[in-house]
């Protein structure tokens, strides 16, 4: 009997239409594009993709200050927004947890922002914070509070307070509704019994409610910090990376090197090292996702 | 009235004239589909409502497969030129971009009738040349001169002022001196501000260029060695950051591109503007603008080396090497590019790349009665015979330029000094110019 045949065999079977798919969307395009990183690959010239230059896109990298900076920043721009999102995410939830009337209109009135394509986001933003004709800008000027036209989108602090503002508008819903769910799950013994031995608000909250939301927080915040390499739209649309790069961020810097300038073998390697970066916050936050996990357990 | 009446009516007996030879130019590719991609925006549309027209001389059909900006379309060209996918006959292509697809486009030269390329501008031909082939056939063309506001250079208060402070009449500016030091006079940020500038990208590469050049320097020595960052190039810098330190442009103009001047300029609060023919329109309509009727015109302002700048290009269809049917392609080419289409483009201030458009958009603008086109015509015909000149065109050129620009904006903000800020992009211009193998 062939092996196809054989009870033995169905499991394989079943699974290869699922590692086909896997091999073909996932695991070919990430060896291809790891090998053309050893090359001098130009997207306008095919034949550069048999141009094998070893590891000098990495040296040529990792001795090149203007991807450190970009990195540097990209990595402030996760902790910045990741963390303030996760701030406000868990304020609403509170709030809209304690809402007793209207609460499920104001679940989906919490969620228009993650409505938006990242690019209106970014156009919106960028009216919002134009210095000349900005609704920013005149409020500040007609409440008395600046007699100048603020260089939101040129300050280096400004501009990237700018964008992470645009980036935390579009995603905190994300926590908040994750943190909701949270609290809706959560039991009411502990609290009661907490209420009962004493406890005020601020202790409740401290190491009941929130000790119970951690592992929702550290799943969310996995969640948006690999997806939060959406904000390259907004980040594109408002600033471009600029001026003189002080808003530059590793997604902007890549996509100009790759598509703008054709050096995609140098965009993947710059690609495969922000990788690093990648796995290095998800392994960080899957880590704190099992510790608050393993302390949920003691505690129950 | 009478005379747009019989404008109008004579526009209509050319344009019934046109279709009847139209059926026996275009030729005859009943049932063929020619997919095309196009360079999508508002100014860019009103040709392709021309298209039905060709089809039904044809009896082929457009298949438009892309209509995006050209950035996005620039993006999507490398990737099909990567993958292999190029499956299209007819794109749209930019002088300044072109350099950059390699061999993916036909010669026009002998493709398209010799007497009819012999109806455009020579010059534009040229321009539109890459390694001796004739890539694209050129659909319109970019050049800057300044828009001014007129109110304020007939206001004797204004007269007075600034004969008192820096020492001569005030009149629109033949040198980048000059239009510094009014830019500087006018502004009263942050309510109004002397000019403004595009800040980023291309943009402010090409207007450095272009007064790098009107400052007597180059980009380039005739081995491919940057020279930039000459004395000529910091010159040029200092124009844009001594502006931007006196507040005499926006203060997020680093920031800006095309439309936020356009938009600018027509709000009312800007005095000068350095901006191509396609705005014109807009600024003299007052349902768009409100400097419409208080505008002037002028040639671009001179540098040092006595040369005026004219950083110029040209919007163009090319066609692919991989075409199936390159007699229908060539048919639409000449289509879309023929006089009565540049008519359309030229109505809207796009400049045309034919000489005879040039006088008649002109005659006509003449007999509606709007001077204001007509020396709009004038003006930029004069700019394109003697100022144009395209930027490098070489394969890297997009790539230099985004060396480039970064480092501009480091030079304005103060975060280099301009010369610093020059030499260091020419040492990143030099390694890519090794690297594609113009400098050994």
């Amino acid at each position: 009997m062939p092996f196809w045949r054989r009870e033995s065999a169905t499991p394989f079977l079943l699974l290869t239409p699922a590692l086909l798919t896997m091999a073909f969307v996932v695991i070919i395009p990430l060896v291809f594009s790891m090998y053309t990183s050893f090359t001098g690959y130009r997207l306008v010239k095919p034949d550069s993709l048999y141009d094998w230059v070893g590891f000098r896109n990495y040296a040529r990298i990792l001795s090149d200050w203007e991807f450190w900076v970009p990195f540097g920043r990209t990595v402030l721009f996760l902790t910045v927004v990741l963390n303030v999102e996760f701030l406000l995410g868990l304020g609403i939830a509170l709030l809209i947890n304690r809402i007793t009337w209207g609460q499920r209109t104001l679940r989906t009135i919490m969620m228009f922002p993650m409505m938006f394509s990242p690019i209106l986001v970014g156009f919106q933003f960028k009216f919002l914070f134009n210095d000349n004709i900005g609704i920013v800008n005149n409020a500040l000027q007609s409440l008395g509070l600046s007699d100048g036209a603020i260089a939101w989108l040129v300050d280096a602090k400004l501009a990237f307070f700018s964008i992470a503002i645009a980036e935390i508008w579009m995603s905190t819903s994300v926590f908040a509704i994750l943190l909701l769910a949270g609290l809706f799950a959560m039991p009411r013994d502990p609290l009661e019994a907490a209420k009962v031995d004493g406890c005020n608000a601020w202790q409740t909250f401290r190491h009941i409610t929130l000790p119970f939301l951690m592992p929702f927080a550290y799943i969310a915040m996995a969640i948006r910090s690999l997806d939060v390499a959406r904000a390259y739209d907004i980040v594109t649309v408002m600033t471009d990376g600029g001026p003189a790069g002080r808003t530059e961020i590793l997604w902007t810097l890549i996509a100009r090197v790759g598509y703008d300038n054709s050096r995609m073998g140098m965009a993947n390697a710059m690609a495969y090292v922000s990788t690093i970066l990648s796995i290095l916050f998800t392994w960080y936050f899957y880590r704190k996702l099992v510790a608050a996990r393993r302390y949920m357990g003691g505690a129950q | 009235m009478r005379k747009i009446t019989a404008l109008t009516l004579g526009t209509a007996l050319v344009a019934a004239a046109g279709m009847a030879s139209a059926d026996e130019t275009w030729g005859d590719y009943a049932g063929y589909t020619l997919r095309v991609k196009l360079i999508g925006g508002a100014q860019y549309e009103k040709l392709y409502a021309e298209i039905p027209k060709w089809e039904a001389a044809t009896g082929a059909k457009v298949d438009i497969v892309s209509r995006k900006n050209h950035f996005e379309l620039d993006k999507e060209i490398k990737q099909d030129i990567a993958a292999n996918t190029i499956d299209y006959c007819v794109a749209s292509n930019h002088t300044s971009f072109a350099p950059q697809y390699g061999d993916i486009y036909i010669d026009l030269n002998g493709a398209v009738k010799p007497e009819v390329l012999a109806e455009f501008d020579a010059l534009a031909l040229t321009n539109a040349t890459v390694n001796d082939k004739l890539v694209q056939l050129p659909r319109h063309s970019d050049i800057s001169n300044l828009f001014y506001k007129k109110s304020l250079y007939e206001d004797q208060a204004n007269k007075d002022a600034f004969k008192a402070k820096y020492g001569y009449d005030l009149a629109p500016p033949d040198t980048f001196d000059q239009f510094k030091d009014q830019a500087i006079f006018f502004a009263k940020a942050p309510d109004f501000y002397g000019t403004q500038f595009v800040g980023k990208d291309e943009a402010i590469t090409g207007r450095f260029y272009e007064m790098l050049v009107a400052n007597g320097g180059a980009l380039f020595d005739e081995n491919w060695n940057p020279t930039f960052n000459s004395e000529a190039g910091v010159k040029s810098l200092m124009w844009f950051k001594e502006l931007y330190d006196a507040k005499a442009v926006p203060a997020g103009s680093l920031n800006y591109l095309w439309d936020d001047t356009g938009m600018g300029f027509a709000s009312g609060t800007v005095a000068m503007d350095l901006d191509w023919a396609g705005w014109a329109a807009f600024f003299n309509d007052p349902a768009n603008s409100k400097v419409a009727g208080d505008i002037g015109l002028v040639r671009a302002p001179k540098g040092d080396g006595g040369k005026r700048s004219g950083w110029s290009g040209s919007h163009t269809f090319s066609i692919t090497e991989n075409c199936d049917n390159q007699a229908a392609a060539v048919s639409l080419l000449t289509f879309l590019t023929d006089h009565d289409n540049q008519m359309i483009e030229a109505r809207q201030g796009l400049l045309p790349t034919r000489s005879q458009v040039w006088k008649d958009i002109t005659a006509e603008f003449d007999a509606a009665g709007n001077p204001f086109m007509v020396e709009v015509f004038n003006t930029y015909a004069q700019s394109m015979a003697e100022d144009a000149f395209t930027p490098p065109l070489i394969e890297p050129w997009i790539e230099v330029s985004n060396v480039i620009w970064p480092n501009l904006q480091k030079g304005i903000l103060g975060e280099m000094t301009p010369q610093e800020a020059l030499d260091d992009a020419a040492a990143k211009a030099r390694v890519i110019m090794e690297d594609t193998g113009y400098l050994k």
